[in-house]
């Protein structure tokens, strides 16, 4: 029908310009500071499309930011906000450490890999899904108590690898000792990537499936929805709100398993990256659709890695990135709606979705 | 005491309209809502707006409120060309609009509400002033209201008094009231119209959209009828033309009555709904429901009348396990709710048309098939998945079956008018074979036709031995359609007559002072 893909069009359009504005911004920025914001982009363009080994980075850095990303997704879907990627990630990377130290050299490496696999799920899984235990028994917001926990999951990396696991012969900053060669992500063929980047598109896959398909997915919506509808025709509320959660924090714990044994292979301290909050910018601007939330990630990325070119080429200091993140977030999230609305649902709390 | 005061209309006022509306269109996508509409309004008349569900009234006031904007078409308000783009350009004019779908902060108590609408004088919220303007107003266009409750607590026939207050409050000059008296009780309907003629007496104007004719006959000065988005009607006296002419332009045929005789139901032995002393807490926290006993026979329809807030909300909750008990027990065809839930009263076998529809069962973004497969999922599941196939061929045949003439398939049901979403909430709880329906307002916003397919529906579910319960605010309907009515007052039982034996004011006057 010609209506919708005028509709289609004028989306499309005003996606790109938000971006483009975003852009032009960023650039203003820049100039303020004394570089040159043409040569700048260009400098980034270079560095990372036009870089076989960039891109290379970009995509490993796209793995857990991916994962993270759909941790955000799908508790959306059932009308929660999931803040806690990064405590997430991070309870994934300790548990994934945990069993690497506790089993080392005791398993093949293929099978010490699943089972790193299958206990950062269950912590990130956990660790979420006590936030939605927390809101449906004493009725804190999720928002507020995912955040906390990203500060105990933080706290408690923090005191493992200065205290019980720390790599007694390693010098400067504490550490645990190098996951095994046999217990990494094998690298895909001879690039630079690794498996969990495979990883991470399967993942996204698999839930795009889920939400789409399932009766599961089909019910999560109608939670988020309406979830006093969703009581009245006799849903589990309480058990999919959980199951939402539980879901998401196990993405999110794969993120960070990913990430320790594929690129840190150690636990120490920053070793996340705010990948949990970067993620969360993605899930909000993909509207947290599971294909565009694995498209977000990966330009996030790009800029994230473009970053670097920032500090080398135009001296701009590290922190410059964020705010061109920024920019591009408020442009794209405050572009116009695209359909006419009907107010009709205004009555109705909004979701995230 | 009249119920409903069947006035001479008032001398029609000549010369310059106040607003009119030239060529209107408006589309949806393929939905010509609005087909080059020619409408006017007189200042110091009440209009009627009459037309089927999706005849596009309420698009067609939206448009003068600024919410919708025409395709082509011009607006006149006071004689000169405007354009209304948004809500607050037209309150700015002068217009005022209650919404079908109501729009109150359900978090804030009335005044506040209130004083969202109000142009605020300084930055304090002087609340006792507001309070005491808030009880003026009501005592003057009889439209009781608590101005400190919260509105979340409110009924959804109070809820309607609020909105109608808080616009008559904000000092409009030209007030719409998209189907104002839907819910509310025949009493309160004769104090809103006393109102809407006093704010006629001072050279207000009034549009008014109504799906019940004898209200249009008392209230307006003129009647206007819209038909698949073309007037068919303009302006009109309505003294002139008869419900059967009126009902031919709407709906473009006539509509037979019910019949009289009622076939004998093919009943069970196990009652389809006991209440034994059930007492149940308001959202507020008081008690909402006192020591209520009832038990409906399988193949009995009991209607529930009382003014809104005395306990029906509750009451239709109660029986389908939506609200705890404070006490007493709910027995289900033969099966015992007690803490069970929802899903127990689903098992059981029974099924309820809410009274607010768009906020309890409307799922935002949720196409009509999508909601017909989360009343049944069990049944329409395949593995893991769900069979949208199994789901769109029961659906048409539900669609054949009750006669309904629901919106498509993929249409979403947060974009429909507000009787097509009441048609997709009946087709869904009237087509299955449930042991109990509970039925809140059924005929809440449907045009006549539809009021009449779905009264023959409840008729038929009790003939196939169901027991159902209907509440309602039309005891017109009540009395046409129960075998029992019991009457709610402040909780408690007022009282339980047979149509036969007493007549609209007798109930009328249990609403109003309960037991005696
Ligand atoms: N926002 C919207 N998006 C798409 N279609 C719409 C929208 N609003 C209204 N429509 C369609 O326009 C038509 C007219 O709707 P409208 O709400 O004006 O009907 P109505 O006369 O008020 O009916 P009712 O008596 O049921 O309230 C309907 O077919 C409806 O589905
Ligand atoms: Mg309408």
């Amino acid at each position: 029908m010609n209506l919708d893909a005028a509709r289609l069009a004028r989306g499309a359009g005003r996606l790109a310009l938000a971006y483009a504005a975003a852009l032009v911004l960023f650039g203003a920025f820049v100039v303020t500071k004394g570089a040159n914001p043409i040569q700048m982009y260009g400098d980034m363009w270079r560095s990372t499309v036009l870089n076989g080994t960039s891109i290379g980075q970009v995509l490993v850095k796209a793995s857990p930011l991916i994962l993270a990303g759909l941790a955000v997704a799908v508790p959306a879907k059932a009308g929660l906000v999931n803040v806690g990627g990064e405590g997430q990630v991070i309870m994934g990377a300790v548990a994934a450490g945990g069993v690497a130290l506790a089993l080392d050299g005791t398993l093949p490496g293929g099978v010490m890999v699943v089972v790193m696999m299958l206990a950062a799920a269950t912590a990130g899984g956990l660790w979420a899904g006590l936030a939605a235990v927390l809101r449906l028994t004493v009725r804190v917001n999720e928002a507020i108590t995912t955040l906390l926990l990203n500060y105990v999951a933080i706290d408690l990396l923090l005191y493992l690898i200065y205290q019980p696991w720390k790599d007694k012969f390693g010098s400067g900053q504490p550490a645990t000792r190098a996951l095994a060669v046999a217990a990494r992500l094998p690298l895909i063929g001879t690039s630079k990537v690794h498996a969990g980047f495979v990883i991470a598109v399967v993942a996204t896959a698999v839930i795009f499936a889920l939400l789409r398909w399932t009766s599961w997915g089909f019910r999560l919506r109608v939670v988020g929805g309406n979830a006093e509808a969703a009581r009245r025709a006799g849903l589990p509320v309480s058990a999919l709100l959980i199951s939402a959660m539980v879901v998401g924090g196990a993405l999110a714990g794969l993120g960070g398993m990913v990430h320790f044994a594929g690129a840190e292979f150690k636990l120490r301290p920053g070793m996340t990256l705010n990948f949990g909050y970067i993620a969360f910018l993605a899930a909000w601007l993909a509207r947290h659709d599971p294909l565009k939330v694995a498209g977000a990630a990966v330009l996030l990325a790009l800029i994230a890695i473009g970053g670097d070119s920032l500090q080398l080429d135009s001296g701009l200091p590290a922190a410059a990135v964020n705010v061109l993140m920024g920019l591009v977030l408020v442009a794209v999230m405050g572009r116009g709606q695209t359909t006419r609305r009907s107010p009709k649902v205004a009555g109705i709390p909004a979701v995230a979705s | 005491m009249s119920l409903l005061t069947e006035e001479v209309a008032a001398p029609t006022i000549e010369g310059e309209p106040l607003l009119a509306v030239r060529d209107l269109t408006v589309r949806f996508g393929e939905v010509v809502a609005n087909d080059s509409v020619n409408f006017e309004v007189r200042a110091g008349e009440v209009h009627a707006l009459l037309g089927e569900n999706g005849a596009g009234k309420s698009t067609l006031m939206k448009l003068i409120y600024g919410v919708n904007k025409p395709d082509s078409g011009e607006l006149h308000f006071g004689g000169s060309p405007v354009r209304i783009d948004s809500p607050a350009a037209a309150r700015r004019l002068g217009i005022g609009m209650v919404f079908q779908d109501l729009r109150l902060v359900p978090a804030l108590t009335v005044a506040e509400n209130v004083a969202l609408a109000l142009p605020l004088k300084g930055i304090r919220l002087d609340r006792a002033g507001l309070v005491r303007r808030i009880e003026e107003a009501a005592d003057h266009f009889g439209l009781a209201c608590d101005p400190s409750a919260l509105v979340r607590h409110l009924s959804i026939g109070e809820r309607q008094r609020v909105e109608i207050l808080k616009v008559l409050m904000a000092g409009a000059k030209l007030v719409i009231l998209d189907e104002p008296t839907s819910v509310l009780a025949p009493q309160e309907v004769d104090a809103l119209f006393a109102g809407l003629r006093q704010l006629r007496a001072r050279g207000l104007s009034v549009v008014i959209i109504t799906h019940k004719l004898h209200e249009a006959r008392a209230i307006a000065d003129r009647v206007s009828v819209l038909r698949g988005g073309k007037m068919v009607l303009v302006a009109a006296d309505p003294t002139a033309h008869d419900d059967r002419s009126l009902i031919e332009a709407m709906v473009g045929r006539t509509v037979p009555a019910l019949p009289a005789t009622r076939p004998s139901p093919r009943a069970a032995a196990t009652p389809a709904l006991e209440l034994h002393g059930v007492s149940a807490n308001g959202d507020g926290g008081h008690l909402a429901l006192q020591d209520v006993d009832l038990v409906i026979a399988s193949g009995e329809l009991v209607g529930v009348a009382g003014v809104s807030g005395n306990g029906q909300r509750e009451l239709y909750e109660v029986a389908l396990g939506l609200r705890e008990l404070a006490g007493g027990r709910v027995v289900v065809a033969g099966t015992d709710l007690s803490g069970g839930g929802p899903r127990a009263a689903i098992e059981a076998g029974g099924v309820g048309i809410p009274e607010d529809p768009v906020a309890d069962a409307v799922v935002p973004g949720l196409s009509v098939a999508e909601h017909m497969a989360l009343a049944d999922l069990k049944s329409v599941r395949r593995g893991f998945g769900i069979d949208w196939a199994k789901v769109r061929s029961r659906l048409a045949g539900l669609d054949e079956q009750t006669g309904l003439r629901m919106a498509g398939a993929g249409r979403k049901v947060a974009d429909l008018s507000g009787g097509n979403i009441q048609r997709v909430i009946l087709t869904r709880a009237l087509g299955s074979d449930a042991r109990l329906v509970v039925a809140a307002y059924p005929s809440r916003g449907l045009d006549v036709a539809t009021t009449r397919r779905t009264q023959e529906l409840l008729l038929e579910r009790r003939a196939a031995g169901a027991g159902v319960l209907v509440i309602s605010e039309d005891v017109d309907e009540l009395l046409e359609l129960s075998d029992r009515i019991l009457v709610l007052h402040a909780g408690r039982v007022a009282g339980i007559v047979r149509p036969g034996e007493a007549d609209r004011y007798d109930i009328g006057e249990l609403m109003l002072q309960g037991a005696k």
